[in-house]
């Protein structure tokens, strides 16, 4: 009875625990840039199938320097990029990285990327889960 | 008579188009002397905005996601101004550093005609950037919470359109449509010629 008992806490942990990764992450995109960028962006969809938000804390990348979450905001017509420490996505909802919206940003690239190259990243969650995304280099994300 | 005379002059009289998303001015607005160079070395100054139209944005080449996402765009309407029958010449395309700290002209002559080998890549000293800018509704500063090293530039986002006469006469805000500002160009052109 003890056993079994146990067995179904670890039933309902692991369960708990696979609705908190159910992030789905699609249509990963890097923007090729011009020759020499010392800037370039990448954008992807963060679809959350799961029942509890899950909060994108980290992004890493072997192609670059580093990566900085960032939202494009215009007001009264002035674009401004806002470092976000983190991105959230609700539970059961989806948040767009997007031209003129969140995005990554990534300084120092390693070398020029062009369309059809491809870009490992690795996105870190606040529970300490990390997530492999391969996104396409393209001229028109 | 006299009131025939006014309502012929008034019907006669082209109305200014109503535009899809640009905001026309109700009176071109001339744009005074500036000293910039382009991404050739060559100066560009008021000289190079009369007897053409042009279309001017602002931005660096160090901005990721805004910058190349509205230049991409007025490459497509340049690509769609192309294929237009009719059209004896196409406008310029002037992409106007606000960021001349690190966009040298070396940097602008890899970043700008990425995105159409006709596009001029434009920067001067703070004064005569200044000088251009605030003529042309223009807003652009250091992000405050910028890295020195690393800085951001938070600026204006709007497409600017100057006519032959190198007066501003329409300004197109974000979010930016080719199609859009394709169609908007021709009927203020049009309306333009139709004035003269």
């Amino acid at each position: 009875m003890k056993r079994t008992f146990l067995a179904l806490i670890l039933y309902a942990w692991s369960l708990a625990a696979t609705a908190d990764a159910a992030l789905q992450v699609e249509n990963a995109r890097v923007r090729e840039a011009p020759p020499n960028a010392h800037m370039m962006a990448a954008y992807m969809t963060l679809n959350n199938t799961g029942s509890s938000d899950v909060v994108l804390t980290r992004v890493d990348s072997p192609a670059f320097g580093h990566v900085m979450l960032h939202k494009t905001e215009v007001i009264d017509g002035v674009a401004r990029m806002i470092h976000q420490d983190d991105i959230v996505v609700p539970a059961k909802g989806v948040v767009e990285l997007k031209p003129g919206s969140f995005h990554l940003m990534m300084p120092a690239p390693q070398k020029r990327l062009v369309e059809g190259d491809r870009v490992d990243f690795i996105l870190t969650l606040s529970n300490g889960d990390t997530i492999r995304v391969q996104a396409d280099v393209r001229k028109k994300p | 008579m006299l009131l025939a005379v006014v309502l012929l002059a008034a019907c006669s009289r082209p109305e200014p188009p109503q535009l899809r998303l640009g905001t026309l001015l109700p009176s071109a607005k001339p744009v005074t002397e500036f000293q910039l160079t382009d991404h050739h070395g060559q100066p560009f100054t008021l000289e190079n905005l009369k007897d053409n139209w042009t279309f001017a944005f602002f931005g660096y080449t160090h901005c990721p996601d805004v910058c190349p996402t509205s230049m991409s765009i007025l490459a497509q309407v340049q690509r769609k101004l192309e294929q237009q029958d009719g059209l004896d010449r196409l406008p310029q395309v002037v992409f106007v550093s606000v960021d001349p700290e690190r966009d040298s002209t070396a940097l602008l002559s890899q970043f700008v005609p990425y995105f159409h080998p006709d596009f001029i890549g434009a920067r001067g000293d703070t004064h005569n950037t200044l000088k251009l800018s605030r003529q042309l509704g223009i807003l652009y500063g250091k992000a405050e919470d910028s890295a020195a090293d690393n800085y951001l530039v938070d600026h204006s986002a709007a497409i600017i359109l100057l006519d032959p006469d190198a007066a501003l006469r329409a300004v197109f805000g974000i979010p930016h449509d080719a199609d859009l500002i394709a169609s908007d160009f021709l009927a203020i052109k049009a309306y333009y010629e139709a004035i003269q």
